[in-house]
């Protein structure tokens, strides 16, 4: 009887199952982090862009004047203004996407799919802006 | 120390508490300010709204800035849940 017992203690026995790892949790507070700061780097970004598109306008209605020209002559005029929103913004927030990609990547295992991009299309979309920014006002 | 004064949705920061509602609101009464200020010294529409959209913009970078430092607190909270 004891034996049966012991059996059917046995069969009943399973193996210990952690329902909530730690590591989800770091994996998703990682991807909220990143997501947030794609959102901040966004709106620091959407000023040199307007600039820029303000300055095509202008470059398009005013004959004799180009993007280019019309970047150096902002340069000179708001030298302050133009130093933090077309070098050091671009600059920093590349810095802080190129972190939190990396942060995401080495939780996620390294993964060597696509579905990565999915996560993280946002942070890559804004180190691409911020680069093109860059181009821009250093020709 | 937790700051859960925002909760993201989308691209915009929303107030979770009173300080973030003020903050909001400071926000507003400047871009209201910005915009009469700008509409004083400017000499046709398109002039006020290019100006009054850069202050915007300018805006926004700064409160959400404010609402990212002040809702970091939450990302593991809310990952937790």
């Amino acid at each position: 009887m004891e034996e049966q017992n012991f059996e059917k203690k046995l069969t009943e026995m399973t193996k210990p199952e952690i329902t909530h790892l730690k590591h989800e949790d770091l994996l998703a507070a990682a991807i909220i982090n990143a997501k947030d700061k794609s959102v901040v780097s966004f709106w620091w970004l959407s000023v040199p862009v307007f600039i820029i598109l303000m300055l095509m306008m202008k470059s398009l209605y005013m004959p004799g004047s180009t993007l280019i020209s019309n970047i150096h002559d902002l340069a000179i005029r708001q030298k302050y203004i133009s130093l933090v929103f077309f070098l050091v913004a671009p600059i920093v927030l590349i810095i802080f996407n190129v972190f939190s990609i990396r942060k995401v990547y080495f939780l996620s295992g390294s993964p060597k799919s696509i579905n990565f991009l999915e996560i993280v299309w946002s942070s890559v979309l804004i180190i691409v802006l911020s680069i093109l920014v860059l181009i821009i006002y250093s020709l | 120390m937790n700051f859960p004064w925002f909760r993201r949705f989308g691209i915009f920061f929303i107030p979770a508490t009173i300080a973030g509602w003020i903050i909001l609101l400071a926000g507003i009464v400047f871009a209201i300010y910005s915009f009469m200020d700008i509409d004083g010294r400017s000499h046709s529409v398109s002039d006020t709204m290019i100006n009054f959209v850069f202050m915007l913009l300018i805006i926004g970078a700064v409160y959400s800035l404010i609402a990212y430092l002040t809702s970091r607190g939450t990302n593991h909270h809310n990952a937790n849940q």
